[in-house]
């Protein structure tokens, strides 16, 4: 009994008195970096955790039930947004079920700013709802955005389809910026009246998509800013109506470009997405430098992958980003069946748009596609591509296409030479990076909102039965854990500076140094100082493995610390 | 066992359940007593595809449950692709699966999307055998059991019922002489405010007896099967309601008797009854959690509470258990005091119907839709969204899979049992499963009609039928008045020749309104000029009301010159504008009237987002063969543009701004032309639009539109084929102003017979 009871409370002593933090990083971004390769240089990460209890008749969770937990900031009633953590702070996109503020009540997204150590609120952003119902602003979804912090500063696309830049440290040094009507924007719709306080979120520049742009937001706007030099570039959700037929504006952009300081446009995507979208335009951009340019990746609504030069030309009223290439992510056996006829959208053989993130890595473009889940499951496609190719990209520019995946909406993890993905029907797959060809196929039995994080060696993924599920990051299928949520797990882990951050739809655990109650441990006895030992040696080796892998990363990352 | 039969007997006595003297079957969706339960002994375990338990196949898909009577399945399927795919209500022989009828229905002017159709099931009406079913785009249709048609109603355009893009039409239900459907509408008046309601019609002849707005504003479309008890003296009917409440409703007069708030969302599924409790289950925010979904059990004879201008509240304390199971809309089974259901995550569980805890659960599937489980000779019979079938025993301590098997297509209906064969409907096909010896006398033991009404007491008020009328000036409509107690229990019917009738004002109208039109002697309504209002009758000292619109007969102009706009605008102050007729169905909130230039025009409204979209019909549904024209116009910028359009018999003819197209539409992945046309904003144009019906049932849609001041041109701009053309339809305007960014406007509307 005293054995079993003791090797657990071991490794989570010995997790907290060992510096095995090595590469500890801020996560700043969606994916990361603007490669949005779902890799994180974090090792030594809780091996286990226990997500804990209620106290009866409450939401709050007993601490004292919870392993290796950190902290669990209450969320609303749906998150679908993922966390980014930067200079202390912690942000994530919710929904306003459990009111923070008497001030702000009813339905509406909020995106909380917390306390990296606490995760304690600093500030919060309650922005009212659209009114439109589920074609734009769906009731109680949230905030799905994932934020960019970009030093002080915080990029979000809101539910109201805008585009704005927060100050990362919210109204508690003052109303900053040009932008002055916070009270006015927090009570849109409302007869209501209210001051800012420290507690507010201080909003420098606000970008109506709705108006600026054309943009008719299907569901809900989404994505996860990208920053590039002095450009924020967004994705817009622009998509069909409640006929899924008809999209109300086939002109509209289905990405644009901003001044990241002033938040003026800058530039468009002119390729026609929106007339092809089959649904909506949800993906996140990705970008870096191919042969040394800047390039924009972009998965389209319509499920072609596109790469946008930064750089416009002014075509008619509208500043266009140049089309570098292009490439249907579909194969052509999931356009048109074999007499040519066109095949059915959302019908499990159909094509399919792009939801995921395309990752750059190493001058390859990685991407599957997929569909909104309520369509249910259906065939997928993952696609390398190269994006160097110009000409005849649909053939010259496929490096390689691997078809056993199913819709997909998540983005990829490479770590070296192997690649992770999970998709929507649950499983995960591991395929190698050069070829395409399978390693390993593993069947969560649930299905898969939610990327995959690859860290310390291990792969993190959470699913919609509750469970966050952690396999062996290598050639070698190994299951080697399986952690229970108490609810689904849509968001991605994150692990940012030694903590793992889980989100379920009401709560936010950070997996870390616990501060709960632990049974006391004997550091000085010989089952704990082997264990030590053990666990300095296993450190050490997944420090060393984990660096030379993750040296690779297009890094757009500028905190990064050794230990 | 022995738990089974006493819940049988105890749902017996609570249970309507259909009329078992004429027609025995599996005769509606949740089976003979309502709980998705069969007495039959002798069915198959292993149901695999091309054995013999594999009775026969019919290659149709379908998204709900079959029904049985005698010898007869009818089923609610779909066939065909594109502009030609057809929801089909058909019998066929249950012993060989043989079509022996059927009866197709278009699709119309609905936002139904990736052929979500027939999600729901026909209902078979004991005493007379008719077979009756609701279509996706809102026709309610009743044929005798041999195919002729009885009542054809369409709820759209009379009713205002709204079209979503999940399908979901539900089954109706049968109690005694009436029938009962539900949907969202959007009606006029006191109805206007979209509502899930009810509606209650005479089964034989299709008059409307009552209709009930039991919650509030919907935020979904709940199609679950209403259940029937008796509470407190009174015949009442237990559902979850698309404002997230579950509901108790007069079965008799429409009334609610209590509204409990659960849900953020809709409370989709099929609740049942079990010792005096009624139990429901959901998927969305929970009101006093931020959890998703919920099953729960409250009693239904808790203190209940008025609220003034709404439905009174049940109690809170009415809450006898909870548990954490979630649900979209999959409906449980009730055997004995155990339930069995299948939550949004694909497990099967086994809960205590006494304590609401969760017994055993059993992962079958990723997920669960609209399927629901079947219990039969011991075994639950579930289909699953991806299309597996599974059987399972269930003990008291787990759920054993006795066999599993791959169906084409999605499975969304529950299984129907009857007589030794178990039914399963797909979206790949209608499945029928036996075995080769059936034994004989399964329908032994079955409770009898136990909805006998007890006699009822002293007439208390009148219920007038219809209690809703549609008319074209001097159209007639003759009325009958019965008498009902108390409780809402019919008494008699009483002679029309001894009431009065008079033009009636409700207090709490918003809108101080008259039908225009007087009855004779004998009860027969004359309807007058185009108007809405209600009328009550008075016999002694008794008596009801009914409520009605008149619109207007071909041909007729509208230009709004006569309207007189005294309405300020609190979202643009400065003009002023004029309510739109209170007869059109679909149009207050979302336009006004009011002046634009030097004319008054009918302008789409931009004040309320939600209404961006608008769909008015200002005509009857019966009109066909017309020819509509107006002047339009649609504003925009250099980024968006709105879109404005008329409806002419079930099809939109728009003009899209932002495609710069002409576009003919009815429910766009049916039937969708466009023709480049250049347009600008704040310019306006003529549109005119005809359907041509050939003597096949084809036809020809024509539109065209020209530049206002210039001349008409000979040809039409756009026409399209449309093998089974829609074949009337009531006359209407369309506007859409994308985020509620730019108006459109209407003006100088004609329709004029093609005759």
């Amino acid at each position: 009994m005293r054995k079993s009871f003791l090797a657990p409370a071991i490794t989570v002593a010995i997790s907290a008195i060992v510096p095995l933090v090595g590469n500890a990083a801020d996560w700043p971004f969606w994916g990361g970096t603007s490669s949005r390769n779902m890799v994180s240089p974090e090792i030594g990460l809780p091996q286990t955790w226990d997500a804990g209890r209620y106290i009866q008749g409450s939401e709050e969770i007993d601490m004292a039930t919870t392993r290796n937990v950190k902290w669990v900031s209450k969320l609303g009633s749906q998150a679908y947004g993922n966390m980014t953590v930067s200079k202390g702070k912690v942000l994530i996109g919710t929904n306003n079920e459990v009111p923070r503020d008497p001030r702000f009540t009813g339905d509406r997204a909020v995106l909380l700013c917390l306390d990296e150590q606490t995760g304690k609120m600093v500030w919060q952003l309650a922005i009212p709802k659209l009114g439109t119902g589920k074609i734009s602003d769906w009731e109680f979804l949230g905030l799905c955005s994932s934020p960019a912090i970009d030093g002080d500063k915080v990029y979000v696309v809101t539910n109201r389809c805008e585009v704005l830049c927060l100050d990362l440290n919210g109204m508690a040094n003052g109303n900053d910026g040009p932008y002055q009507d916070e009270a006015k924007y927090s009570t849109i719709g409302t007869k209501q009246s209210v001051t800012m306080g420290a507690q507010d979120a201080d909003i420098l520049w606000r970008f109506d998509m709705r108006r600026e742009l054309g943009v008719f937001p299907h569901n809900i706007t989404n994505c996860g800013p990208l920053i590039m030099g002095d450009k924020v570039i967004v994705t817009t959700s622009n998509g069909v109506d409640w006929t899924h037929t008809n999209m109300p504006n086939p002109k509209a952009p289905a990405l644009a470009m901003l001044d990241k300081n002033t938040g003026a446009l800058l530039g468009e995507e002119n390729s026609g997405v929106s007339g092809r979208t089959l649904h909506s335009n949800w993906s996140s951009a990705a970008g870096g430098q191919v042969r040394g340019k800047d390039m924009v990746i972009f998965g389209g609504g319509d499920g072609f992958c596109y790469g946008l030069d930064t750089k416009t030309t002014l075509k008619g009223n509208f500043e266009i980003m140049d089309e570098l290439w292009r490439f249907d992510c579909n194969p052509a056996t999931y356009r048109k069946d074999k007499t040519g006829k066109p095949l059915k959208y959302a019908t499990f053989n159909g094509p399919s748009e792009v939801i995921a993130t395309p990752v750059l890595y190493k001058e390859k473009v990685y991407v599957p596609i997929g569909q909104d889940p309520e369509h249910g499951e259906g065939l997928g496609s993952l696609v390398c591509i190269d994006p160097t190719k110009r000409a005849n990209l649909q053939k010259t520019g496929l490096v390689w296409r691997y078809d056993k995946i199913h819709r997909s909406l998540s983005t990829p993890s490479i770590l070296g030479n192997l690649m992770f993905v999970a998709d929507f029907s649950g499983f995960i797959h591991c395929v190698d990076v050069t070829t395409g060809k399978p390693y390993w196929v593993f069947d969560s039995k649930s299905h898969i909102w939610a990327s995959t994080l690859v860290a310390d060696g291990k792969l993190y993924v959470g699913t919609e039965d509750g469970d966050v599920i952690v396999l062996a990051a290598s050639k070698q299928m190994k299951e080697l854990g399986r952690f229970d949520m108490r609810a689904p797990v849509y968001s991605t882990v994150v692990a940012a500076n030694g903590t793992l951050y889980v989100a379920t739809p009401t709560h936010l655990y950070a997996i870390g140094k616990s501060k709960t109650a632990q049974a006391p441990i004997d550091h000085n006895s010989p089952v704990a100082k082997a264990q030590l030992a053990r666990m300095e040696v296993n450190a050490a080796k997944a420090r060393a493995e984990h660096q030379a892998l993750t040296a690779c990363l297009v890094d757009g990352r500028s905190a990064v610390k050794e230990d | 066992m022995r738990n089974l039969a006493g819940s049988l007997v105890a749902a017996a006595l609570m249970m309507s359940s259909a009329a078992f003297a004429d027609v025995d079957g599996w005769l509606n969706w949740r089976g003979p007593e309502g709980i998705g339960v069969s007495r039959e002994k002798g069915l198959p375990e292993k149901l695999a595809l091309g054995t013999p338990v594999h009775r026969w196949t019919i290659p149709m898909a379908g998204g709900g449950t079959p029904v049985i009577a005698g010898n007869k399945v009818y089923g609610f399927g779909y066939r065909g692709t594109g502009a030609d795919l057809q929801e089909v209500l058909f019998c066929a022989s249950a012993e060989t699966g043989k079509i022996l009828w059927e009866h197709g229905f278009n699709d119309f002017l609905s936002d139904i999307t990736y052929d979500r159709y027939t999600i729901g099931s026909p209902t078979v009406d004991a005493e007379t055998g008719n077979v009756y079913v609701m279509t996706s785009a809102g026709e309610f249709v009743a044929y005798t059991a041999e195919g002729k048609p009885v009542f054809r109603i369409p709820m759209m355009e009379a009713f205002g019922r709204l079209t979503f893009t999940n399908g979901r039409t539900g089954a109706p239900t049968i109690e005694k002489d009436l029938v009962i459907i539900r949907g969202v509408t959007s009606n006029w008046g006191a109805d206007g405010p979209a509502m899930d309601r009810l509606y209650a019609f005479d089964k034989k002849t299709g008059e409307v007896v009552w209709s009930a707005s039991p919650g509030k504003a919907p935020k979904d479309n709940t199609f679950g099967r209403p259940i029937f008890g008796w509470l407190n003296g009174k015949r009442v009917l237990y559902t979850g309601s698309g404002d997230g409440s579950l509901v108790c409703v007069n079965a008799r007069n429409g009334q609610t008797i209590w509204r409990l708030p659960v849900s953020a969302g809709g409370m989709n599924a099929t609740v049942v009854l079990h010792k005096g409790k009624v139990i429901g289950i959901h998927g969305d925010e929970n009101l006093d959690s931020s959890e998703k979904g919920r099953m729960l059990a409250v009693k239904v004879d808790a203190k209940v509470t008025p609220v003034e201008g709404e439905p009174p509240l049940l109690d809170k304390a009415a809450e006898v258990w909870r548990n954490k199971l979630t649900a979209v809309s999959s409906s449980p089974v009730l055997v004995g005091d155990t339930l069995y259901e299948t939550t949004a995550t694909g497990q099967l569980n086994a809960i205590n119907a006494n304590t609401g805890a969760i017994i055993w659960t059993l992962k079958l599937a990723p997920d669960q839709l609209h399927a629901s489980p079947t219990y039969a000779d011991g075994k639950l019979y579930i289909p699953f969204q991806n299309g597996m079938l599974y059987v399972i025993k269930p003990t008291p301590t787990k759920g054993i899979i006795l066999s599993k098997t791959q169906l084409a297509g999605r499975g969304i209906g529950a299984p129907a049992v009857w007589n030794g064969r178990v039914y399963v409907f797909t979206t790949g096909g209608l499945y029928c499963f036996g075995n080769p010896i059936v034994p004989k006398n399964q329908t032994a033991g079955l409770p009898k009609d136990v909805a006998t009404y007890p006699a009822p007491g002293p007439i208390a008020s009148l219920q007038l039928i219809p209690s809703e009328l549609l008319l074209r000036t001097g159209d007639k409509a003759k009325v009958r008045i019965q008498g009902i107690d108390a409780n809402g229990l019919p008494v008699k019917e009483l002679p029309v020749t001894d009431a009065t009738f008079a033009s009636f004002v409700p207090p709490t109208a918003k809108v101080k309104s008259t039908l225009d039109g007087s009855f004779d002697k004998n009860g027969v309504f004359t309807a007058g000029a185009p108007s809405a209002g209600a009328f009550k009758a008075t016999i002694g000292p008794l008596s009801g009301t009914l409520r009605g619109r008149n619109v207007q007969p071909l041909p007729f102009n509208i230009d709004f010159e006569n309207f007189t706009p005294t309405e300020p605008d609190t979202y643009e102050p400065g003009p002023l504008f004029a309510y739109p007729p209170l007869p059109w169905i679909g149009a207050r909130g979302k336009f006004d009237v009011r002046d634009l230039d030097t004319s008054k025009v009918f302008a789409k409204t931009l004040d309320n987002i939600f209404f961006q979209r608008a769909t008015v019909f200002f005509g009857h549904p019966d009109e066909k063969d017309y020819t509509i024209t107006a002047e339009v116009r649609a504003d925009g910028s250099k980024r968006t543009m709105s879109t404005v359009g008329l409806v002419c018999q079930r099809y939109y003819v728009i003009l899209n701004g932002n495609a710069q197209e002409l576009e003919i539409n009815s429910n766009q992945e049916r039937i969708k032309a466009t023709v480049p046309f250049k347009m600008e904003p704040e310019t306006w144009y003529v549109m005119s639009a005809r359907v041509d019906v050939q003597p096949d049932g084809s036809g020809i849609v024509r539109a065209k539109v020209w530049p206002k001041g210039q001349a008409e041109p000979a040809k039409w701009t756009l026409e399209v084929k449309h093998k089974n053309v829609h074949r009337q339809g009531s006359p209407g305007i369309f506007g859409f102003s994308p985020q509620s960014l730019y108006k459109v406007y209407v003006d100088n509307i004609s329709v004029k017979s093609n005759r």
